[in-house]
């Protein structure tokens, strides 16, 4: 309660500055549209005979508005996740989710699955389509396993193994594939949100605010979570219930980033430490809405870097927010002190 | 006839209404796992405002009944009532204002301030958003204060030490306002000071606030010596003894721990002795009494020395202490002189010992044969080492002074 202040404080600045780097991941790029262009053109709606408006409306936008989503997601899993298991270490991928969605774009495309499709293997649609079906797999796989397994260190490594299978499932395929097949896939790996079109946006941004808005209302059991699962149930606490919905809100939030933009690492996994230092609490109530917000602005700036830095090349974005997030984290580390 | 059927009447009733008024009873509980019974048959009846310690051997199922008893287990047959209502007819929300628990688990809950712990206690009252009202606040306050940790409020509670933690979690569980708090092993990581601190804490909180406390302890001597019940939980039964004292003359403790020949609880000083077969084959005589022979007797047994000791009273705290460390003991009846019989015989067991040490007891009408003793061993040309306050000086008689940190250097010397 002393800390409101700095609370306040932190708030304020990132709600201030997340407008800010969206519009100007809007402005920047090969085309270069000054501030009050951009402002014109988000206010005026499309215009196809513009230039400006249309780069915006069918590239800058979608694109931008799927990095906020994406960071937002992935960093209110990440949140839970690391209180769920009580490990620091927890990231959105932890329960193989990533893994099984990798697992289903390689048969689509390195084994030309159609999953009863028609289509290419090259058609992103169909690649949504392959990915989406493997999050979703992983994540069934993983809510009936939690319903059976009652300790969450166990669960915890049923998901790692879940992760491993895919995984190896995956190498297999990649070995026996042809090279240009394996480059395709490791595109997709690499992860980007260059593939984001308004088609994805609408099922994306549903997912992401009803898992998001969801979180919040398990903020109260989590932070009496963070005492142990015994004192929690001793607090009123309905620990199944309450299981079962992280982990379903998890999967939702991370399958939904997953199958627009494939994999984005760190995020998830740094995004809530940056919050916690920052406001230096654990009260999930500040914490959940905070990472999405942190989250959200984390990754449009380095979506933003990952298309500008070596222009006209793209470096992958889990590359950028690694190589410029470590090195702040493990600072605010050293400065701070442990978590 | 019409008066006995009244009474008997009455006294069905009464029954009744004492088990309405029972805080937490249990009717032929079993407690355990799916596949493994560890404790059964438990008819427990606690009445508001006790304070009962639940004591046993590791791993005899302390833990498993009360969080059985706290509704964290279910019962694998038979039930639990919670004022008088099954506990598994509560909901969760329900119980959480009825009962708080304490665990053994240390826990880690990030950046959390001891506040925000204590908070969590209002779990159950508060909101969707935890939102505390102004009187949920004043709980979380009153309760840090009956702990007396209120000072503690702002801190981060992993920067507490064991026994402030402990402190937090009881408060936390005081937040709940409960009419029952049960305690896994509470005191477990603490040191001596704290772990008294935190149970006389648990008592008055039994008496003050009329809040039934149930502790389980590894300490029974603490548990003897500060609970109102003992629960006693050993080869998969649960005993209740009404008092500690109860317990203990029924030869309790050795048996529940399994105490054999290395070990033996003292029944009158309720502390453990330690008394394994000596090391050394030398044979040390103190003249005692009046208590000055009990730190000689530790230090001869835990250097390994047989220890005899005499001429002691029976009803002398040495005699007591000696009996119990199994030492050769010549003694005289209470309130008796010293006959000369004894006499003799502690002179024979004195001149065949190795080293004699003299205690330096008081000397008065009862026992002044021991003064006698000194004088004839000395004339005998025994070693004596006489134990002193001061340090050590070779007085006229050629005897040897010293205190008790170089007692064990000079029997060193004198065994060569």
């Amino acid at each position: 309660m002393a800390a409101q202040p700095r609370i306040l404080m932190v708030f304020t600045t990132f709600l201030l500055a997340q407008p800010l780097i969206i519009l100007f991941s809007i402005s920047i790029g090969s085309l270069a549209i000054p501030f009050t262009s951009v402002i014109d053109v988000l206010v005026g709606g499309f215009r196809g005979d513009d230039v400006a408006s249309t780069v915006i409306w069918n590239i800058r936008l979608p694109r931008t508005i799927t990095a906020a989503l994406g960071g937002a997601g992935l960093a209110v899993a990440g949140v839970m996740l690391q209180v769920f298991f009580r490990n620091p270490l927890a990231d959105p991928y932890i329960l193989g989710i990533a893994s099984g969605s990798s697992l289903f774009v390689a048969l689509a495309i390195l084994a030309g699955f159609t999953f009863g499709m028609v289509a290419s293997p090259y058609d992103p649609y169909f690649l949504f389509t392959a990915s989406f079906l493997g999050a979703a797999a992983v994540s069934a796989l993983i809510i009936m396993l939690s319903s059976v397994i009652r300790s969450i260190t166990t669960l915890l490594v049923a998901g790692l193994m879940i992760s491993y299978l895919a995984s190896a499932l995956t190498s297999i395929l990649q070995y026996l594939a042809d090279i240009e097949r394996v480059r395709a896939f490791v595109f997709w790996v690499l992860g980007s949100f260059a593939g984001a079109k308004w088609i994805h946006i609408t099922p994306m941004t549903v997912a992401i605010i009803a898992g998001v808005v969801a979180s919040l209302f398990l903020a109260k059991p989590f932070n009496a979570l963070l005492l142990s699962d015994d004192y929690a149930r001793s607090l009123g606490v309905r620990i199944r219930l309450v299981r079962l919905s992280a982990i379903a809100i998890t999967a939702l939030l991370t399958s939904s980033v997953t199958v627009v933009a494939g994999p984005i690492g760190f995020v998830g996994l740094a995004v809530p430490y940056l919050a916690r230092l920052a406001i230096q609490s654990s009260d999930n109530r500040l914490l959940i809405p905070l990472s999405a917000l942190l989250g959200s602005t984390v990754t449009v700036a380095a979506d933003m870097a990952a298309r500008t830095l070596l222009a006209p090349i793209e470096l992958p974005v889990s590359a950028i927010t690694a190589l410029f997030g470590v090195p702040i984290v493990i600072m605010l580390l050293i400065r701070r002190g442990s978590l | 006839m019409m008066l006995k059927t009244d009474k008997i009447v009455s006294h069905h009733t009464e029954t009744i209404r004492e088990y309405r008024n029972s805080a937490i009873r249990s009717h032929k509980l079993t407690v355990g796992y799916p596949k493994r019974i560890v404790v059964s048959d438990v008819e427990l009846e606690i009445l508001p405002g006790e304070f009962i310690a639940v004591i046993g051997p590791n791993a005899s199922g302390k833990s498993t009944l009360l969080k059985t008893l706290a509704g964290l287990l279910k019962p694998l047959g038979g039930v639990v009532y919670l004022n008088g209502r099954e506990i598994t007819t509560w909901s969760l929300r329900e119980l959480a204002t009825k009962l708080g628990v304490v665990l053994t688990e240390r826990v880690n809950p990030g950046l959390m301030t001891a506040f925000e712990v204590v908070a969590l206690g209002r779990y159950s009252y508060t909101g969707v958003l935890a939102r505390l009202t102004r009187s949920d606040r004043e709980i979380v306050l009153k309760a840090l204060e009956s702990v007396g940790a209120r000072h503690l409020a702002h801190r981060s509670f992993n920067e507490l030490s064991d026994g402030e933690k402990q402190k937090i979690m009881i408060a936390r569980a005081l937040a709940q306002e409960p009419q029952l708090i049960i305690l896994d092993e509470p005191t477990t990581h603490l040191d001596a000071r704290n772990k008294i601190e935190i149970l006389l804490l648990l008592r008055r909180l039994a008496r003050e606030k009329a809040i039934t406390v149930m502790v389980s302890l590894h300490e029974v001597e603490l548990a003897l010596r500060l609970a109102d019940k003992l629960v006693i939980v050993s080869d998969g039964r649960a005993r209740v003894f009404n008092n500690p004292e109860e317990f203990i003359t029924g030869a309790g403790v050795e048996t529940l721990y399994s105490m054999n020949d290395g070990i033996s609880f003292d029944d009158v000083a309720y502390t453990v002795e330690v008394h394994d077969e000596p090391k050394r084959n030398v044979s040390v005589f103190v003249i005692a009494g009046a208590g000055k022979g009990a730190l000689v007797y530790r230090l001869l047994k835990r250097l390994g020395y047989t220890i005899r000791t005499g001429i002691l009273h029976e009803n002398d705290i040495d005699y007591h202490i000696a009996s119990k460390l199994r030492a050769d003991i010549i003694s005289e009846k209470p309130y008796q002189p010293i006959t000369d019989n004894t006499y003799l015989k502690a002179l024979h067991m004195a001149t065949n010992s190795h080293i004699i040490i003299d205690a330096s007891p008081p000397i008065g009408v009862l026992n002044s044969k021991n003064l006698e003793l000194v004088k004839e061993l000395r004339r005998r040309h025994k070693r004596i080492v006489k134990v002193v306050k001061e340090d050590d000086t070779l007085d006229d008689y050629g005897e040897v002074r010293c205190t008790l940190s170089i007692l064990p250097r000079i029997l060193e010397e004198f065994t060569k």
